[in-house]
Protein backbone atom coordinates (compact mmCIF):
# COMPACT_ATOMS: atom_id res chain seq x y z
CA UNK A 1 0.00 0.00 0.00
CA UNK A 2 2.75 2.23 -0.53
CA UNK A 3 1.41 6.17 -1.67
CA UNK A 4 4.74 7.74 -2.56
CA UNK A 5 4.96 7.80 -6.79
CA UNK A 6 8.07 7.43 -8.44
CA UNK A 7 9.84 10.57 -8.97
CA UNK A 8 12.15 10.15 -12.24
CA UNK A 9 13.94 13.91 -12.19
CA UNK A 10 17.24 13.99 -10.52
CA UNK A 11 17.22 15.56 -7.34
CA UNK A 12 14.72 12.98 -6.56
CA UNK A 13 17.01 10.57 -5.66
CA UNK A 14 18.74 13.02 -3.06
CA UNK A 15 15.04 12.76 -1.82
CA UNK A 16 14.12 9.24 -2.13
CA UNK A 17 17.71 8.79 0.27
CA UNK A 18 16.59 11.08 2.26
CA UNK A 19 13.74 9.56 3.34
CA UNK A 20 15.45 6.16 3.19
CA UNK A 21 17.51 7.36 6.49
CA UNK A 22 14.55 9.28 7.79
CA UNK A 23 12.82 6.10 7.67
CA UNK A 24 15.58 4.11 9.17
CA UNK A 25 16.07 6.16 11.95
CA UNK A 26 12.41 6.17 12.67
CA UNK A 27 12.53 2.17 12.69
CA UNK A 28 15.70 2.44 14.71
CA UNK A 29 14.28 4.62 17.17
CA UNK A 30 11.09 2.21 17.38
CA UNK A 31 13.00 -0.98 17.74
CA UNK A 32 15.35 0.54 20.91
CA UNK A 33 12.35 1.99 22.91
CA UNK A 34 10.43 -1.48 22.30
CA UNK A 35 13.87 -3.55 23.62
CA UNK A 36 14.11 -1.28 26.18
CA UNK A 37 10.60 -1.85 26.98
CA UNK A 38 10.65 -5.54 27.16
CA UNK A 39 14.02 -5.45 28.87
CA UNK A 40 12.80 -3.26 31.55
CA UNK A 41 9.71 -4.73 32.26
CA UNK A 42 11.51 -8.35 33.03
CA UNK A 43 14.18 -7.31 34.92
CA UNK A 44 11.43 -5.03 36.88
CA UNK A 45 9.39 -8.56 37.38
CA UNK A 46 12.35 -10.60 38.48
CA UNK A 47 14.02 -8.40 40.91
CA UNK A 48 10.39 -7.74 42.95
CA UNK A 49 10.59 -11.76 42.78
CA UNK A 50 13.43 -12.81 43.49
CA UNK A 51 15.35 -10.00 45.14
CA UNK A 52 12.30 -8.83 46.81
CA UNK A 53 13.43 -5.03 45.35
CA UNK A 54 12.78 -2.85 42.47
CA UNK A 55 14.07 0.39 40.25
CA UNK A 56 12.17 3.57 41.85
CA UNK A 57 12.11 5.00 38.40
CA UNK A 58 11.13 1.64 36.24
CA UNK A 59 7.78 1.87 36.90
CA UNK A 60 7.29 5.61 35.72
CA UNK A 61 8.99 5.28 32.60
CA UNK A 62 7.97 1.99 31.55
CA UNK A 63 4.39 4.14 31.14
CA UNK A 64 6.54 6.90 29.31
CA UNK A 65 7.28 4.52 27.23
CA UNK A 66 4.20 2.80 26.28
CA UNK A 67 3.48 7.21 25.30
CA UNK A 68 7.10 6.97 23.15
CA UNK A 69 6.46 3.42 21.27
CA UNK A 70 2.27 4.37 20.74
CA UNK A 71 3.72 8.02 18.61
CA UNK A 72 6.57 6.50 17.22
CA UNK A 73 4.58 3.45 16.22
CA UNK A 74 1.95 5.60 14.75
CA UNK A 75 4.53 7.61 12.71
CA UNK A 76 5.79 4.75 11.14
CA UNK A 77 2.03 3.37 10.77
CA UNK A 78 1.60 6.33 8.81
CA UNK A 79 4.60 6.19 6.88
CA UNK A 80 3.22 2.64 5.99
CA UNK A 81 -0.43 4.60 5.22
CA UNK A 82 -1.33 1.60 7.71
CA UNK A 83 -3.55 4.13 10.14
CA UNK A 84 -6.97 2.57 10.93
CA UNK A 85 -10.13 4.20 8.88
CA UNK A 86 -13.35 2.92 7.74
CA UNK A 87 -12.68 1.21 4.12
CA UNK A 88 -16.21 0.45 3.24
CA UNK A 89 -16.82 3.20 0.44
CA UNK A 90 -14.03 3.91 -0.85
CA UNK A 91 -13.06 0.17 -1.70
CA UNK A 92 -15.98 0.62 -4.34
CA UNK A 93 -14.72 4.11 -5.85
CA UNK A 94 -13.03 4.94 -8.88
CA UNK A 95 -9.45 5.14 -9.34
CA UNK A 96 -9.75 9.05 -9.92
CA UNK A 97 -12.41 9.63 -7.54
CA UNK A 98 -10.34 7.77 -4.36
CA UNK A 99 -7.53 9.89 -5.61
CA UNK A 100 -9.62 13.33 -5.02
CA UNK A 101 -11.31 11.95 -1.37
CA UNK A 102 -7.22 10.93 -0.72
CA UNK A 103 -6.66 14.15 -1.07
CA UNK A 104 -9.78 15.80 0.78
CA UNK A 105 -8.73 13.37 3.88
CA UNK A 106 -4.73 13.80 3.55
CA UNK A 107 -5.47 17.73 3.88
CA UNK A 108 -8.09 17.31 7.12
CA UNK A 109 -5.44 14.91 8.69
CA UNK A 110 -2.53 16.79 8.07
CA UNK A 111 -4.44 19.77 10.01
CA UNK A 112 -5.60 17.85 12.68
CA UNK A 113 -2.25 16.68 13.29
CA UNK A 114 -0.49 19.96 13.04
CA UNK A 115 -2.57 21.45 15.43
CA UNK A 116 -2.17 19.06 17.85
CA UNK A 117 1.43 19.66 17.27
CA UNK A 118 1.16 23.13 17.85
CA UNK A 119 -0.90 22.67 21.10
CA UNK A 120 1.12 20.08 22.13
CA UNK A 121 4.20 22.35 21.85
CA UNK A 122 2.50 25.05 23.72
CA UNK A 123 1.81 22.30 26.42
CA UNK A 124 5.60 21.20 26.55
CA UNK A 125 6.29 24.80 26.88
CA UNK A 126 4.36 25.37 29.67
CA UNK A 127 6.41 22.91 31.70
CA UNK A 128 9.34 24.31 30.60
CA UNK A 129 8.65 27.06 31.82
CA UNK A 130 7.26 26.21 35.23
CA UNK A 131 10.59 23.47 35.52
CA UNK A 132 8.13 20.94 36.29
CA UNK A 133 10.37 17.27 37.20
CA UNK A 134 8.99 14.09 36.94
CA UNK A 135 10.56 10.66 38.16
CA UNK A 136 14.11 10.90 39.01
CA UNK A 137 14.11 14.48 38.47
CA UNK A 138 13.44 14.33 34.83
CA UNK A 139 11.91 17.20 33.37
CA UNK A 140 8.25 17.11 32.42
CA UNK A 141 8.87 18.79 29.19
CA UNK A 142 11.48 15.84 27.58
CA UNK A 143 9.15 13.34 28.35
CA UNK A 144 5.85 15.04 26.50
CA UNK A 145 8.37 16.56 23.69
CA UNK A 146 7.28 13.36 22.29
CA UNK A 147 3.69 14.59 21.83
CA UNK A 148 4.75 17.79 19.00
CA UNK A 149 7.68 15.92 17.75
CA UNK A 150 5.10 12.36 16.77
CA UNK A 151 2.17 14.82 15.51
CA UNK A 152 4.88 17.00 13.80
CA UNK A 153 6.05 14.12 11.71
CA UNK A 154 2.89 12.59 11.18
CA UNK A 155 1.01 15.86 10.17
CA UNK A 156 4.25 16.16 7.57
CA UNK A 157 3.76 12.64 6.42
CA UNK A 158 0.22 13.92 5.19
CA UNK A 159 1.25 16.95 3.70
CA UNK A 160 3.90 14.89 1.76
CA UNK A 161 1.06 12.42 0.83
CA UNK A 162 -1.38 15.18 -0.05
CA UNK A 163 1.23 16.83 -2.48
CA UNK A 164 1.84 13.09 -3.95
CA UNK A 165 -1.57 12.55 -4.87
CA UNK A 166 -2.20 15.82 -5.90
CA UNK A 167 0.64 15.21 -8.89
CA UNK A 168 -1.05 12.11 -9.45
CA UNK A 169 -3.76 13.49 -10.04
CA UNK A 170 -2.35 16.04 -12.45
CA UNK A 171 -0.42 13.67 -14.26
CA UNK A 172 -3.27 11.35 -15.22
CA UNK A 173 -5.28 14.80 -16.43
CA UNK A 174 -2.29 15.57 -18.92
CA UNK B 1 -21.97 21.78 15.92
CA UNK B 2 -23.82 19.39 14.03
CA UNK B 3 -22.94 20.76 10.55
CA UNK B 4 -19.57 19.67 12.19
CA UNK B 5 -20.56 16.19 13.37
CA UNK B 6 -21.61 15.78 9.84
CA UNK B 7 -18.43 17.02 8.48
CA UNK B 8 -16.57 14.47 10.36
CA UNK B 9 -18.88 11.41 9.64
CA UNK B 10 -18.41 12.07 5.98
CA UNK B 11 -14.59 12.63 6.28
CA UNK B 12 -14.58 9.25 7.84
CA UNK B 13 -16.46 7.47 5.51
CA UNK B 14 -14.27 8.98 2.88
CA UNK B 15 -11.43 7.21 4.40
CA UNK B 16 -10.06 9.60 6.90
CA UNK B 17 -7.86 7.66 9.56
CA UNK B 18 -10.43 7.25 12.69
CA UNK B 19 -7.67 9.18 15.33
CA UNK B 20 -7.99 12.37 13.59
CA UNK B 21 -11.47 12.18 13.28
CA UNK B 22 -12.36 11.69 17.01
CA UNK B 23 -9.19 14.12 17.46
CA UNK B 24 -11.10 16.71 15.33
CA UNK B 25 -13.90 16.02 17.62
CA UNK B 26 -12.50 16.79 20.39
CA UNK B 27 -10.56 20.22 19.26
CA UNK B 28 -14.00 21.39 17.91
CA UNK B 29 -16.32 20.63 21.20
CA UNK B 30 -13.21 22.26 23.23
CA UNK B 31 -12.85 25.18 21.01
CA UNK B 32 -16.83 25.75 21.19
CA UNK B 33 -16.67 25.17 25.35
CA UNK B 34 -14.08 28.39 25.20
CA UNK B 35 -11.30 25.87 26.48
CA UNK B 36 -7.64 26.30 25.62
CA UNK B 37 -6.67 24.06 22.85
CA UNK B 38 -3.60 22.50 24.95
CA UNK B 39 -5.84 20.62 26.94
CA UNK B 40 -5.99 18.06 24.23
CA UNK B 41 -2.46 17.58 24.35
CA UNK B 42 -2.55 16.86 27.94
CA UNK B 43 -5.59 14.57 27.70
CA UNK B 44 -2.94 12.36 24.90
CA UNK B 45 -0.55 12.61 27.40
CA UNK B 46 -2.54 10.26 29.87
CA UNK B 47 -1.28 7.18 27.98
CA UNK B 48 1.82 7.48 30.18
CA UNK B 49 -0.49 7.37 33.24
CA UNK B 50 -2.32 4.62 32.60
CA UNK B 51 0.46 1.66 33.72
CA UNK B 52 -2.58 -1.37 32.52
CA UNK B 53 -1.43 -0.18 28.71
CA UNK B 54 1.93 -1.47 29.31
CA UNK B 55 0.49 -4.81 28.55
CA UNK B 56 -1.00 -4.07 25.30
CA UNK B 57 2.75 -3.54 23.42
CA UNK B 58 4.10 -6.73 25.12
CA UNK B 59 1.25 -8.86 24.48
CA UNK B 60 0.78 -7.48 20.74
CA UNK B 61 4.96 -8.15 20.26
CA UNK B 62 4.32 -12.08 21.97
CA UNK B 63 1.69 -12.65 19.62
CA UNK B 64 3.65 -11.24 16.49
CA UNK B 65 6.73 -13.08 17.54
CA UNK B 66 4.65 -16.80 17.98
CA UNK B 67 2.92 -16.25 14.79
CA UNK B 68 6.26 -15.77 12.80
CA UNK B 69 7.88 -18.84 14.08
CA UNK B 70 6.52 -22.49 14.18
CA UNK B 71 4.01 -22.28 17.29
CA UNK B 72 1.29 -22.41 15.02
CA UNK B 73 2.33 -25.67 13.23
CA UNK B 74 2.71 -27.17 16.52
CA UNK B 75 -0.32 -26.19 17.76
CA UNK B 76 -2.64 -27.50 15.13
CA UNK B 77 -0.83 -30.46 15.69
CA UNK B 78 -1.16 -30.79 19.11
CA UNK B 79 -4.82 -30.62 19.07
CA UNK B 80 -4.63 -32.40 16.24
CA UNK B 81 -3.55 -35.34 18.05
CA UNK B 82 -5.40 -35.06 21.00
CA UNK B 83 -8.45 -34.15 20.05
CA UNK B 84 -8.45 -35.51 16.06
CA UNK B 85 -9.78 -38.58 16.67
CA UNK B 86 -13.66 -37.13 17.70
CA UNK B 87 -16.10 -37.34 14.77
CA UNK B 88 -15.61 -33.52 13.14
CA UNK B 89 -12.24 -33.87 15.30
CA UNK B 90 -9.73 -31.53 13.13
CA UNK B 91 -12.63 -28.81 12.81
CA UNK B 92 -13.24 -28.42 16.22
CA UNK B 93 -9.62 -28.33 16.16
CA UNK B 94 -9.37 -25.56 14.29
CA UNK B 95 -12.00 -23.38 16.40
CA UNK B 96 -10.31 -24.05 19.58
CA UNK B 97 -6.36 -23.37 17.99
CA UNK B 98 -7.80 -20.31 16.62
CA UNK B 99 -9.70 -19.44 19.51
CA UNK B 100 -6.50 -20.24 21.68
CA UNK B 101 -4.69 -17.99 18.85
CA UNK B 102 -6.81 -15.08 18.61
CA UNK B 103 -7.09 -13.98 22.29
CA UNK B 104 -3.09 -14.36 22.34
CA UNK B 105 -2.83 -11.62 18.95
CA UNK B 106 -5.99 -9.64 19.31
CA UNK B 107 -8.57 -10.20 16.47
CA UNK B 108 -6.75 -8.26 13.78
CA UNK B 109 -6.75 -10.82 10.43
CA UNK B 110 -3.66 -12.37 11.92
CA UNK B 111 -5.47 -15.74 12.89
CA UNK B 112 -7.15 -16.01 9.43
CA UNK B 113 -3.36 -15.26 7.23
CA UNK B 114 -1.49 -17.05 10.37
CA UNK B 115 -3.20 -20.14 11.23
CA UNK B 116 -6.14 -20.31 8.38
CA UNK B 117 -3.14 -21.42 5.68
CA UNK B 118 -2.40 -23.87 7.96
CA UNK B 119 -5.90 -25.34 8.56
CA UNK B 120 -7.64 -24.70 5.15
CA UNK B 121 -5.80 -27.49 3.53
CA UNK B 122 -5.94 -29.98 6.33
CA UNK B 123 -9.91 -29.48 6.26
CA UNK B 124 -9.71 -29.70 2.36
CA UNK B 125 -7.35 -32.81 2.37
CA UNK B 126 -9.47 -34.96 5.43
CA UNK B 127 -12.72 -34.28 2.90
CA UNK B 128 -14.47 -31.64 4.85
CA UNK B 129 -16.58 -29.53 2.41
CA UNK B 130 -14.84 -26.53 0.78
CA UNK B 131 -18.05 -24.11 1.79
CA UNK B 132 -17.47 -25.86 5.65
CA UNK B 133 -14.29 -24.66 6.00
CA UNK B 134 -14.26 -21.72 4.30
CA UNK B 135 -17.00 -20.46 6.78
CA UNK B 136 -15.57 -22.09 9.54
CA UNK B 137 -12.10 -20.32 8.99
CA UNK B 138 -13.43 -16.87 8.40
CA UNK B 139 -15.57 -17.32 12.12
CA UNK B 140 -12.49 -18.56 13.71
CA UNK B 141 -11.17 -15.32 12.52
CA UNK B 142 -12.38 -13.47 15.69
CA UNK B 143 -13.20 -16.52 17.90
CA UNK B 144 -11.69 -15.85 20.92
CA UNK B 145 -12.14 -12.04 21.61
CA UNK B 146 -13.59 -13.12 24.70
CA UNK B 147 -10.71 -15.09 26.80
CA UNK B 148 -8.05 -13.69 28.18
CA UNK B 149 -5.64 -11.70 27.39
CA UNK B 150 -7.44 -10.19 24.36
CA UNK B 151 -6.68 -6.65 23.90
CA UNK B 152 -10.21 -5.54 23.32
CA UNK B 153 -11.22 -6.97 26.82
CA UNK B 154 -8.31 -4.92 28.41
CA UNK B 155 -8.78 -1.92 26.52
CA UNK B 156 -13.39 -1.86 27.57
CA UNK B 157 -11.79 -1.58 30.81
CA UNK B 158 -9.57 0.66 30.48
CA UNK B 159 -12.66 2.78 28.69
CA UNK B 160 -14.48 2.11 31.42
CA UNK B 161 -12.22 3.33 34.40
CA UNK B 162 -11.63 6.59 32.43
CA UNK B 163 -16.08 7.29 32.13
CA UNK B 164 -16.41 6.14 35.97
CA UNK B 165 -19.64 5.58 36.12
CA UNK B 166 -21.14 2.83 37.79
CA UNK B 167 -19.54 -0.24 39.67
CA UNK B 168 -16.10 -0.09 38.44
CA UNK B 169 -14.65 -2.20 36.06
CA UNK B 170 -11.05 -3.98 36.56
CA UNK B 171 -9.29 -5.63 33.68
CA UNK B 172 -9.54 -8.67 35.46
CA UNK B 173 -13.43 -8.58 35.97
CA UNK B 174 -13.21 -8.63 32.38
CA UNK B 175 -11.14 -11.82 31.83
CA UNK B 176 -13.47 -13.50 34.09
CA UNK B 177 -16.43 -12.54 32.39
CA UNK B 178 -16.05 -13.36 28.86
CA UNK B 179 -14.84 -17.00 29.96
CA UNK B 180 -17.96 -18.57 30.08
CA UNK B 181 -19.57 -16.45 26.72
CA UNK B 182 -16.08 -17.57 25.24
CA UNK B 183 -17.03 -21.37 26.07
CA UNK B 184 -20.71 -20.60 24.92
CA UNK B 185 -19.95 -20.00 21.37
CA UNK B 186 -17.22 -22.55 21.06
CA UNK B 187 -19.52 -25.56 22.37
CA UNK B 188 -22.48 -24.35 19.73
CA UNK B 189 -19.96 -24.04 16.82
CA UNK B 190 -18.74 -27.77 17.59
CA UNK B 191 -21.88 -28.91 18.33
CA UNK B 192 -22.60 -27.79 14.90
CA UNK B 193 -19.69 -29.31 13.44
CA UNK B 194 -20.23 -32.41 14.54
CA UNK B 195 -23.74 -32.43 13.35
CA UNK B 196 -22.61 -31.43 9.87
CA UNK B 197 -19.70 -34.15 9.75
CA UNK B 198 -21.70 -36.85 12.22
CA UNK B 199 -21.04 -38.85 8.86
CA UNK B 200 -17.44 -38.20 8.26
CA UNK B 201 -14.63 -40.94 8.65
CA UNK B 202 -12.44 -40.91 12.14
CA UNK B 203 -8.72 -41.75 12.41
CA UNK B 204 -7.74 -43.47 15.63
CA UNK B 205 -6.61 -41.82 18.19
CA UNK B 206 -2.47 -42.16 18.73
CA UNK B 207 -0.93 -42.13 21.84
CA UNK B 208 2.32 -41.66 20.61
CA UNK B 209 1.35 -39.15 18.25
CA UNK B 210 0.40 -37.08 20.77
CA UNK B 211 3.00 -37.67 22.85
CA UNK B 212 5.22 -36.26 20.18
CA UNK B 213 3.05 -33.13 19.71
CA UNK B 214 3.00 -32.83 23.47
CA UNK B 215 7.16 -33.21 23.29
CA UNK B 216 7.24 -30.55 20.22
CA UNK B 217 5.24 -28.49 22.05
CA UNK B 218 6.85 -28.58 25.20
CA UNK B 219 8.26 -25.19 25.74
CA UNK B 220 4.90 -23.30 24.71
CA UNK B 221 2.43 -25.65 26.53
CA UNK B 222 3.42 -23.67 29.67
CA UNK B 223 2.95 -20.24 28.19
CA UNK B 224 -0.95 -20.28 29.03
CA UNK B 225 -0.65 -21.38 32.56
CA UNK B 226 1.95 -18.73 32.75
CA UNK B 227 -0.44 -15.90 32.21
CA UNK B 228 -3.66 -17.27 32.17
CA UNK B 229 -2.52 -18.86 35.72
CA UNK B 230 -0.46 -15.70 36.82
CA UNK B 231 -3.22 -13.01 35.97
CA UNK B 232 -6.24 -15.30 37.82
CA UNK B 233 -4.39 -16.36 40.77
CA UNK B 234 -3.64 -12.40 41.19
CA UNK B 235 -0.02 -13.43 41.27
CA UNK B 236 0.79 -10.92 38.42
CA UNK B 237 -1.12 -7.61 37.37
CA UNK B 238 -2.39 -7.65 33.84
CA UNK B 239 0.93 -5.74 32.55
CA UNK B 240 3.37 -8.42 34.59
CA UNK B 241 1.91 -10.88 32.67
CA UNK B 242 2.36 -9.70 29.19
CA UNK B 243 6.24 -8.88 30.26
CA UNK B 244 6.24 -12.40 31.31
CA UNK B 245 4.97 -13.35 27.82
CA UNK B 246 6.96 -11.18 25.58
CA UNK B 247 10.13 -11.57 27.58
CA UNK B 248 9.39 -15.79 27.46
CA UNK B 249 8.40 -16.03 23.94
CA UNK B 250 11.97 -14.76 23.16
CA UNK B 251 13.66 -17.34 25.04
CA UNK B 252 11.65 -19.72 23.76
CA UNK B 253 11.18 -19.09 20.21
CA UNK B 254 14.89 -17.39 19.31
CA UNK B 255 17.02 -19.63 21.90
CA UNK B 256 14.93 -22.92 22.68
CA UNK B 257 13.63 -23.80 19.47
CA UNK B 258 15.80 -21.50 17.77
CA UNK B 259 13.36 -20.64 14.78
CA UNK B 260 13.44 -16.66 15.30
CA UNK B 261 16.76 -15.29 14.36
CA UNK B 262 18.03 -12.58 16.52
CA UNK B 263 18.48 -10.33 13.71
CA UNK B 264 14.76 -10.93 13.03
CA UNK B 265 14.25 -9.05 16.25
CA UNK B 266 13.89 -5.73 15.25
CA UNK B 267 11.83 -6.65 12.17
CA UNK B 268 9.24 -8.49 14.77
CA UNK B 269 9.11 -5.14 17.42
CA UNK B 270 8.79 -3.11 14.77
CA UNK B 271 6.22 -4.61 12.83
CA UNK B 272 3.87 -5.36 16.04
CA UNK B 273 4.19 -1.79 17.05
CA UNK B 274 2.31 -0.41 13.67
CA UNK B 275 -0.69 -1.88 15.24
CA UNK B 276 0.23 -0.68 18.72
CA UNK B 277 0.71 2.99 17.33
CA UNK B 278 -2.53 2.95 15.51
CA UNK B 279 -4.57 2.17 18.32
CA UNK B 280 -2.59 4.00 21.05
CA UNK B 281 -3.27 7.17 18.50
CA UNK B 282 -7.06 6.40 18.35
CA UNK B 283 -7.06 5.39 22.54
CA UNK B 284 -5.03 8.82 23.17
CA UNK B 285 -7.55 10.85 21.71
CA UNK B 286 -10.10 9.34 22.39
CA UNK B 287 -9.14 10.66 26.16
CA UNK B 288 -9.71 13.90 24.49
CA UNK B 289 -12.95 13.90 22.92
CA UNK B 290 -14.53 11.05 25.74
CA UNK B 291 -13.32 14.20 28.84
CA UNK B 292 -15.37 16.99 26.14
CA UNK B 293 -18.64 14.72 25.57
CA UNK B 294 -18.61 13.87 29.39
CA UNK B 295 -17.97 17.80 30.30
CA UNK B 296 -21.00 18.61 28.16
CA UNK B 297 -23.28 15.80 29.88
CA UNK B 298 -23.73 14.60 25.90
CA UNK B 299 -24.47 10.78 27.14
CA UNK B 300 -27.03 11.95 29.80
CA UNK B 301 -28.73 13.81 27.33
CA UNK B 302 -28.46 11.17 25.14
CA UNK B 303 -29.60 8.94 27.33
CA UNK B 304 -32.46 11.32 28.29
CA UNK B 305 -33.22 10.91 24.93
CA UNK B 306 -33.39 7.72 24.26
CA UNK B 307 -35.30 7.23 27.39
CA UNK B 308 -38.26 9.19 25.79
CA UNK B 309 -37.96 6.02 22.73
CA UNK B 310 -37.12 3.31 24.73
CA UNK B 311 -39.10 2.27 28.31
CA UNK B 312 -37.59 -0.53 28.94
CA UNK B 313 -34.27 -2.41 29.47
CA UNK B 314 -34.90 -5.33 27.20
CA UNK B 315 -35.98 -3.23 24.37
CA UNK B 316 -32.73 -0.97 25.09
CA UNK B 317 -31.24 -4.59 24.53
CA UNK B 318 -32.44 -5.81 21.37
CA UNK B 319 -32.10 -2.12 19.93
CA UNK B 320 -28.12 -2.47 21.32
CA UNK B 321 -28.05 -5.24 19.21
CA UNK B 322 -29.12 -4.17 16.05
CA UNK B 323 -26.48 -0.97 16.49
CA UNK B 324 -23.34 -3.29 17.39
CA UNK B 325 -23.79 -5.29 14.98
CA UNK B 326 -24.08 -2.68 12.07
CA UNK B 327 -21.34 -0.80 14.08
CA UNK B 328 -19.09 -3.84 14.20
CA UNK B 329 -19.49 -4.38 10.54
CA UNK B 330 -17.92 -0.89 9.16
CA UNK B 331 -15.30 0.06 12.53
CA UNK B 332 -12.75 -2.15 13.62
CA UNK B 333 -13.05 -2.92 17.27
CA UNK B 334 -10.49 -0.82 18.92
CA UNK B 335 -12.42 2.23 16.94
CA UNK B 336 -15.37 1.24 17.79
CA UNK B 337 -14.29 0.40 22.02
CA UNK B 338 -13.21 3.90 22.22
CA UNK B 339 -16.10 5.50 20.42
CA UNK B 340 -18.97 4.21 21.30
CA UNK B 341 -18.51 2.90 24.88
CA UNK B 342 -18.15 6.04 26.02
CA UNK B 343 -21.35 6.98 24.98
CA UNK B 344 -23.18 3.38 25.40
CA UNK B 345 -22.04 3.04 29.24
CA UNK B 346 -24.11 5.46 31.05
CA UNK B 347 -26.77 4.37 28.55
CA UNK B 348 -27.40 1.15 29.86
CA UNK B 349 -26.18 1.84 33.50
CA UNK B 350 -29.31 4.52 32.85
CA UNK B 351 -31.21 0.62 31.80
CA UNK B 352 -30.01 -1.19 34.80
CA UNK B 353 -27.17 -3.07 32.84
CA UNK B 354 -23.91 -4.55 34.72
CA UNK B 355 -21.18 -2.11 32.79
CA UNK B 356 -19.36 -5.86 32.80
CA UNK B 357 -22.23 -7.62 31.32
CA UNK B 358 -22.34 -4.45 28.85
CA UNK B 359 -18.88 -5.25 28.01
CA UNK B 360 -19.20 -9.02 26.75
CA UNK B 361 -22.41 -7.47 24.41
CA UNK B 362 -20.24 -5.53 22.81
CA UNK B 363 -17.24 -7.67 21.98
CA UNK B 364 -19.59 -10.41 21.35
CA UNK B 365 -21.36 -8.10 18.88
CA UNK B 366 -17.88 -6.87 17.71
CA UNK B 367 -17.32 -10.52 17.13
CA UNK B 368 -19.79 -11.57 14.68
CA UNK B 369 -19.73 -8.21 12.66
CA UNK B 370 -16.16 -9.63 11.81
CA UNK B 371 -17.79 -11.65 9.03
CA UNK B 372 -21.13 -9.85 8.87
CA UNK B 373 -22.12 -9.90 5.17
CA UNK B 374 -21.74 -7.39 3.23
CA UNK B 375 -18.47 -5.50 4.13
CA UNK B 376 -17.30 -7.62 7.27
CA UNK B 377 -13.59 -7.26 7.10
CA UNK B 378 -12.70 -10.88 7.83
CA UNK B 379 -14.77 -11.67 4.68
CA UNK B 380 -12.43 -9.65 2.45
CA UNK B 381 -9.27 -11.03 4.48
CA UNK B 382 -10.52 -14.63 3.63
CA UNK B 383 -11.55 -13.84 0.23
CA UNK B 384 -7.76 -12.53 -0.36
CA UNK B 385 -5.79 -15.05 1.55
CA UNK B 386 -7.85 -17.94 0.05
CA UNK B 387 -8.44 -16.98 -3.46
CA UNK B 388 -12.75 -17.51 -3.34
CA UNK B 389 -15.04 -14.38 -4.16
CA UNK B 390 -16.68 -12.78 -1.48
CA UNK B 391 -20.54 -13.52 -2.77
CA UNK B 392 -18.72 -18.08 -1.90
CA UNK B 393 -17.93 -16.09 1.72
CA UNK B 394 -21.51 -14.65 2.35
CA UNK B 395 -23.02 -17.94 1.68
CA UNK B 396 -20.18 -19.92 3.62
CA UNK B 397 -20.21 -18.13 6.73
CA UNK B 398 -23.76 -18.09 7.21
CA UNK B 399 -24.78 -21.07 9.24
CA UNK B 400 -21.75 -20.28 11.59
CA UNK B 401 -23.68 -16.86 11.33
CA UNK B 402 -26.88 -18.06 12.30
CA UNK B 403 -25.00 -19.97 15.22
CA UNK B 404 -23.26 -17.11 17.18
CA UNK B 405 -25.88 -14.45 16.46
CA UNK B 406 -28.61 -16.78 18.45
CA UNK B 407 -25.11 -17.17 21.33
CA UNK B 408 -25.33 -13.14 20.87
CA UNK B 409 -28.66 -13.33 22.12
CA UNK B 410 -28.17 -15.66 24.85
CA UNK B 411 -25.47 -13.84 26.20
CA UNK B 412 -27.33 -10.58 25.81
CA UNK B 413 -30.06 -11.53 27.88
CA UNK B 414 -28.14 -14.06 29.98
CA UNK B 415 -26.45 -11.52 32.38
CA UNK B 416 -25.43 -14.09 34.91
CA UNK B 417 -23.61 -16.39 32.33
CA UNK B 418 -21.35 -12.93 32.03
CA UNK B 419 -21.31 -12.42 35.74
CA UNK B 420 -21.42 -15.33 37.68
CA UNK B 421 -17.51 -15.51 38.01
CA UNK B 422 -17.97 -12.15 39.26
CA UNK B 423 -20.31 -13.00 42.10
CA UNK B 424 -22.53 -9.89 41.38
Amino acid sequence: MTSEPEQPTNNSSVLHRASRWIAAIEDSVLVVLVAVMIGLASTQIFMRNVLDSGIAWGEPLLRLLVLWVGLVGAIVATREDNQITIDVLSRYLPTRAKTVTRLITDLFTGAVCAILAWHGGRFVMMDWQDATETFASVPAWLCEAIIPIGFGAIALRYALSFLSHLKMLMINRS
Amino acid sequence: MIAAALTLVVLALLGAPLFAIIAASALVGFYQSDVDLSVVAIEFYRLAEMPVLLAIPLFTFAGYLLSESHAPMRLVKLTRALLGWMPAGLAIVSLLACAFFTAFTGASGVTIVALGALLFPALMQAGYRENFNLGLITTSGSLGLLFAPSLPLILYAVIAQQINVGEPVSVDDMFLAGLFPGLLMLVMLSIYAFWINRNHSITAFSARRAWNAVVEARWEIPMPFIVLGGIYSGYFAVSEAAAVTAFYAIIVEVLLYREIKVRQLPGIMRNSMVLVGAILLILGAALASTNYMIDAGVPARLFATIQELVDNKYAFLILLNIFLLILGMMLDIFSALVIMVPLLLPIAIGYGVDPVHLGIIFLANMQIGYFTPPVGMNLFIASYRFSKPVMQLYRATLPFFTILLVTVLIITYWPSLSLTLLER
